[in-house]
């Protein structure tokens, strides 16, 4: 009985936190996403479908596509990162790995948005990246950075990498090391064990760090502010700019409501290629 | 030891017998400095909570949002003067609680806005300006279409602001900064993906860094930024573009759901005092609009062509206007172009 009192204790907070926090202003955004506008921040309680409507218009489809591809090659570049030095971690003593792990975790605590004020230091034409390229005589003219794709794409994958790395972790450090002696024993080269034994059994991990990182990298609007130089909108500028300049807010929940619906039919996709929800829950 | 218990019990007494007065000002961010709220504190004993916000969509967020109480002083510019007296968001100013009002220089009082300054006491005036690099750049540049030259490939910063900057754009082809024809604004976006190439960077939290840094050669960004860089660089030019320039006047405002009114008089009143408005300047050198502050500023400021400017150039410039349902338009162009 007590026991069980306590676990209800215990949980509660999380109910609170899942309820106010996320369930409630989530269906608000949904509701609101059904209003008209009246173009001062207000709403006007009448349902329409117009704002659904006007995401098919040319040029917001347009910065969906933008947005996708952004976030997709992050995904691609973070996962081709991530998993040579996963399974390097994982070939250290436990010691080792704890420290290297802990070495990812720390940026963390420092706010990102100064993280990326840190990179502009680093990645702007006078700065410490081009100056020493430029003393070594590798290049002659400055490297542009940032305020470009390019830059955007290094802050993505800067920030969004450790979501990658964790869950790609744990699901390496659950592979039994005697199946991959069997397969050296077998005469398996490195690419055979991966692809036979390394990859299917972390897949769930991959996907878990893909999901975590795809879908931030189509919002992450402060990341394109600083290191594109503003100069290209993805979905999270646009939802900004729906709340803050164009005063449109049932636009904004409904482009927000969108992403919400990406999201969930990327999860689809993964269970149709025969993946389990509660493998996504391993980390 | 002792010593340091009592200071902080001084310290906690202090903090307790101040809790009943305070007011909440709710401002721009990079407008007033802190010791001037520092040493308002130290004078007066009130308390004042300050926050801030980055544009004036973001204060009518805020302000409709809040309930009672939540903002005591707010700092709307002109046309969000008007959208929000419409909505009768602010309470009437009794100017006879402001001993100083008198100070102000009359060219900016009894505007459009707001006739005989019933809502609002200004603040400061800024106005969009051209800033020229002259160590990189030695041409000519008078329009917004000598933007436009291709030697000027990613050299050019421009302030992140659609109503701006799209009316820049409808400037320079001879149009009105606020026009909502969709012919026009057609051509204004044409006009702009022509200047794309150009563009280093939309930034308006610190354009002018880019000029001090070297990154960019060309800003077009508001004149107090322009100001400071060229504190930095004093061969940073200032051009006001033949086709004209927007103008912002933002003022001190009561939002209707304020409630410690009695206490804001005194605020003002404090902020218009030619000293402290001085100190503001001095720190965020927008146009100085205080008549008795303007014999206390040093030559940094008058001798600054990006912060003292003269009236009768201020007189030319636009306001942004109020275009209501038609910020649509200037929402999907804003997206089309970047």
């Amino acid at each position: 009985m007590t026991s069980k009192l306590l676990r209800y204790i215990f949980i509660l907070p999380v109910i609170i936190y899942t309820v106010f926090l996320i369930a409630l202003p989530l269906i608000y955004i949904f509701v609101i996403s059904f209003f008209q506008s009246d173009f001062y921040g207000g709403m006007i309680e009448t349902f329409t479908l117009e704002n659904y409507a006007r995401i098919f218009d040319s040029v917001y489809i347009g910065i969906f596509i933008k947005s996708l591809v952004i976030a997709g090659i992050t995904t691609i570049i973070c996962i081709l990162i991530s998993y040579p030095f996963v399974l390097a971690v994982s070939h250290k003593n436990k010691r080792f790995q704890t420290i290297l792990m802990m070495l990812v975790m720390i940026p963390f605590l420092t706010n990102s948005l100064i993280r990326m004020y840190g990179w502009t230091v680093l990645l702007r034409e006078s700065g410490i990246i081009n100056q020493i390229l430029m003393s070594l005589n590798i290049i002659s003219e400055p490297l542009s950075l940032m305020y470009n794709n390019l830059g955007i794409i290094i802050g993505m994958v800067y920030t969004l990498i450790p979501f990658m790395i964790l869950p790609l972790y744990s699901s390496v450090s659950t592979i039994d090391k005697s199946l991959l002696e069997a397969a050296s024993d077998l005469g398996a080269s490195k690419w055979q064990k991966f692809k036979n034994i390394i990859l299917p059994q972390t897949f769930p991990g991959l996907f878990n760090g893909a999901l975590m990182v795809f879908t931030p990298a189509l919002g992450y609007f402060f990341i394109v502010d600083v290191l594109g130089g503003g100069k290209i909108m993805i979905l999270g500028n646009l939802i900004k700019n729906q709340f803050l300049t164009a005063r449109n807010w049932p636009f904004g929940a409904a482009i927000a409501v969108s992403l919400v619906l990406i999201t969930i039919l990327v999860i689809v996709i993964y269970r149709k290629l025969g993946g389990k929800m509660d493998k996504l829950g391993d980390m | 030891m002792k010593k340091i218990i009592i200071v902080l019990l001084i310290l906690i007494c202090t903090g307790c017998s101040n809790t009943k007065e305070e007011i909440n000002v709710l401002n721009w961010s990079s407008y007033i400095p802190d010791s001037v709220i520092k040493s308002f504190q130290k004078e007066t004993g009130i308390k004042v909570n300050y926050s801030t916000y980055s544009s004036n969509e973001e204060l009518l967020a805020k302000i409709s949002g809040a309930k009672e109480g939540t903002y005591d002083l707010i700092f709307p510019s002109d046309y969000m003067v008007e959208i929000m007296k419409d909505r009768d968001m602010l309470e009437t100013m009794d100017l006879s609680k402001l001993q100083n009002y008198r100070n102000i220089n009359p060219n900016y009082l009894n505007l459009d806005y707001d006739k005989g300054n019933v809502y609002t006491v200004p603040f400061v005036a800024a106005t969009v300006l051209i800033a020229v690099n002259r160590d990189e750049v030695t041409d000519t540049i008078t329009s917004y279409n000598d933007l436009l030259n291709p030697k000027y490939q990613n050299e050019i910063v421009l302030i992140d602001d659609q109503r701006i900057i799209i009316g820049l754009a409808l400037l320079a082809n001879g149009y009105d900064m606020n026009s909502v024809n969709e012919n026009e604004l057609e051509v204004a976006k044409e006009w702009l993906l022509k200047l794309k190439p150009n563009i280093k960077a939309y930034d308006s939290d610190s354009p002018k860094n880019f000029l001090i840094t070297n990154e960019a050669s060309i800003g077009v960004l508001w004149n107090a930024e322009a100001a400071l860089a060229k504190d930095e660089n004093p061969n940073i030019e200032t051009i006001f573009p033949d086709e004209g320039f927007a103008l912002s006047i933002d003022n001190m405002a009561i939002p209707a759901s304020a409630k410690n009114k009695d206490l804001v008089y005194t605020f003002i009143d404090y902020i218009l005092r030619p000293d402290v408005m001085k100190e503001i300047i001095d720190a965020y050198p927008y146009k100085n609009v205080n008549n008795m502050t303007n014999n206390l500023l040093g030559s940094n400021y008058l001798n600054n062509s990006a912060a003292n400017i003269p009236d009768s150039v201020i007189a030319e410039g636009k306001f942004v206007e109020n275009i209501g349902e038609s910020v649509k338009l200037y929402d999907k162009l804003w997206a089309e172009i970047k």
